[in-house]
């Protein structure tokens, strides 16, 4: 007799036991397992509201990657994707470069989970989240791959995390310490709830919505496909923390908001430059700001408080730097494009327009920036990229390490801290906080300017993209027009 | 050589310079006054602040106390 799916399930997903040789501290150690150490007892009620087995979900699967590849036989081809407006595929440049292999070091972090989790229902979730991010890193991989024989900023989909560029350095040493470094308790807690719940299952949301407003099928299907993963097994993040909440409320309020703010800043780069910038005008639905305030204010801070938890204590800091913190990595990005792989765009009057009245409190500081570099744009004429660009080493967050562009830019909140001997540079309080709270961890990483003052890197900038950060001309960014804008008038 | 974080004032980011002990803080605004000049343009009448003190602009450097990794800002002069 073959017993129906929900009479066997539960025994299959609960398959813990009673240790006759060894003790359970020996099975999960602590210092692999994580923090509060916990006997099962404490574990056991951990429940998934999405239970699978391995045959449904070896079956969806498979039925999502033949949409994704039917898709792609469709609309996948290089002549599809040269239909697409190049300013909008700045942001799929920019998105496929900083997903798939932070999504194969995703892998690795849900493994120790379907080891060393401590209950059998969360490690059977966390080897369904291994097999998905193994998904989520070829995907990008295949399709891109395709394009780089067209365009050879695509290659940087599997260059990036490889590279000595300097958003490579921030995103590895988000993403080392996030996915590599984590034991499954904080990884559960930074990842599956901060991470996925917080930001990137919302986002994959908007950005196919922004991908199908410009037309782009192919994008839209990948993030749309990758969503559906991140929200199934997004759900280990809150029974995980509802138990150390239990235990050790405040651990676990203090992985919160250490890993809230240490995405958020990349977060900010990669969706707030896709929604504010790369997309062209037309087609933006909402700005940066208000999908944040809808998704992920309401929603967090709702979370939170489901689980007995405060909002993060820099709140107010975080709640203000939605309205300025990606401008200004914008603008200091734009004007130092070449250190990047993929090409920006100059807002114009309509641009600015938009952006004026989505961010009323703090454009009048931002807008002054655009009409300098426009003005440069006139006075130099299309092509002279080097004439609108910086030439002199710009300063690195010591946490963060991306440029130093916190507060607003009458207000840059960047502080020198001292610390065993060193210097280092904070470009907000919450990153001076994280890394007072664990100096050991972090203090040993260098930045970028760290590097060129040790001799590792070299000074000159031409010299610090070609031999350090691995860019060349045909592939280190530039102006999406090359300045060359019908709405800029010529003298 | 001192490296100094500069930020001008309505600028988005900092930058690094390099300055010799005997350049005077003069010649450090004016250097950062063109490095942050794609973003902002240069104002004629600058100061410059570090540790909270509106620096000397005939003073050096070394003289003006500004060690590696100080940070200093450059602010308009108030007309």
């Amino acid at each position: 007799m073959v017993l129906a799916r929900d009479e066997w399930l539960d025994l299959a997903r609960k398959l813990d036991w009673t240790y006759a040789y060894v003790t359970e501290a020996e099975v999960f150690p602590e210092v692999v397992a994580g923090r509060p150490w916990l006997p099962h007892a404490a574990w056991q009620g951990f429940r998934e509201p999405y239970r699978t087995t391995y045959a449904d979900y070896v079956t969806n699967q498979h039925g999502k990657e033949l949409a994704v590849h039917a898709v792609r036989a469709a609309v996948g081809k290089i002549e599809d994707f040269q239909r697409l407006d190049p300013q909008w595929l700045s942001a799929v440049k920019l998105h496929a470069a900083t997903l798939p292999l932070a999504e194969f070091a995703a892998v690795i972090g849900n493994l120790r989970a379907a080891r060393f989790g401590r209950d059998s229902a969360w490690r059977t979730t966390a080897l369904f989240g291994a097999l998905d991010e193994l998904r989520h890193t070829q995907i990008p991989l295949l399709l891109m791959h395709e394009l780089v024989r067209w365009d050879r900023q695509f290659d940087w989909t599997h260059r990036f995390y490889h590279s000595n560029d300097w958003v490579a350095i921030a995103a590895r040493h988000l993403m080392d310490e996030l996915l590599l470094a984590s034991d499954p308790i904080e990884f559960a807690i930074a990842t599956n709830f901060v991470f996925e719940t917080g930001f990137t299952n919302l986002q994959f949301v908007g950005l196919s919505a922004l991908a199908r407003g410009v037309g782009d099928r192919m994008f839209e299907t990948m993030v749309k496909s990758i969503q559906t993963d991140e929200a199934r097994h997004a759900q280990i993040g809150p029974a995980v923390l509802a138990t150390v909440v239990a235990h050790d409320k405040a651990y676990a309020q203090r992985l919160v908001d250490k890993w809230f703010w240490r995405q958020w800043h990349l977060f900010a780069v990669v969706t707030g430059f896709a929604m504010d910038y790369l997309t062209p005008v037309a087609h933006r639905k909402t700005s940066f700001k208000e999908f944040m305030t809808e998704w992920v204010l309401d929603q967090f801070a709702r979370s939170l408080a489901e689980l007995g938890l405060e909002r993060p204590w820099y709140w107010d800091e975080f709640v203000a730097s939605i309205d300025c913190y990606h401008h200004m990595v914008y603008a200091a990005a734009y004007s130092y494009r070449a250190t990047v792989w993929f090409d920006l765009a100059l807002p114009g009057p309509d641009d600015r327009a938009w952006l004026r009245d989505k961010y009323p409190a703090t454009w009048d500081e931002l807008d002054p920036i655009w009409t300098r570099i426009t003005e440069r744009w006139r006075t130099g004429g299309p092509d002279l990229e080097w004439y609108v660009h910086g030439t002199t080493p710009v300063g690195f967050c010591s946490l963060c390490q991306l440029v130093l562009c916190g507060g607003t830019p009458a207000h840059n909140t960047a502080r020198v801290v001292d610390h065993a001997g060193r210097r280092y540079i904070f470009c907000s309080e919450p990153c001076a906080w994280i890394f007072a709270q664990d100096p050991g961890r972090y203090g040993a990483h260098k930045d970028v300017i760290r590097r060129i003052l040790d001799g590792e890197a070299p000074a000159n900038l031409l010299e610090l993209l070609r031999t350090y950060f691995g860019l060349q001309p045909e592939s280190w960014g530039k102006d999406v027009a090359r300045g060359r804008y019908g709405w800029l008038e010529r003298p | 050589m001192i490296p100094l974080y500069g930020f001008v004032a309505g600028d988005a980011l900092g930058v690094v310079v390099l300055m010799q002990d005997h350049e005077t803080v003069a010649d450090l605004a004016l250097r950062l006054q063109h490095a942050a000049a794609v973003r902002v343009a240069p104002r004629p009448r600058v100061s410059v602040v570090a540790h909270g003190v509106t620096l000397d602009r005939d003073a050096t450097i070394k003289g003006a106390g500004l060690v590696a990794l100080d940070r200093v800002d450059v602010v308009p002069e108030a007309p």
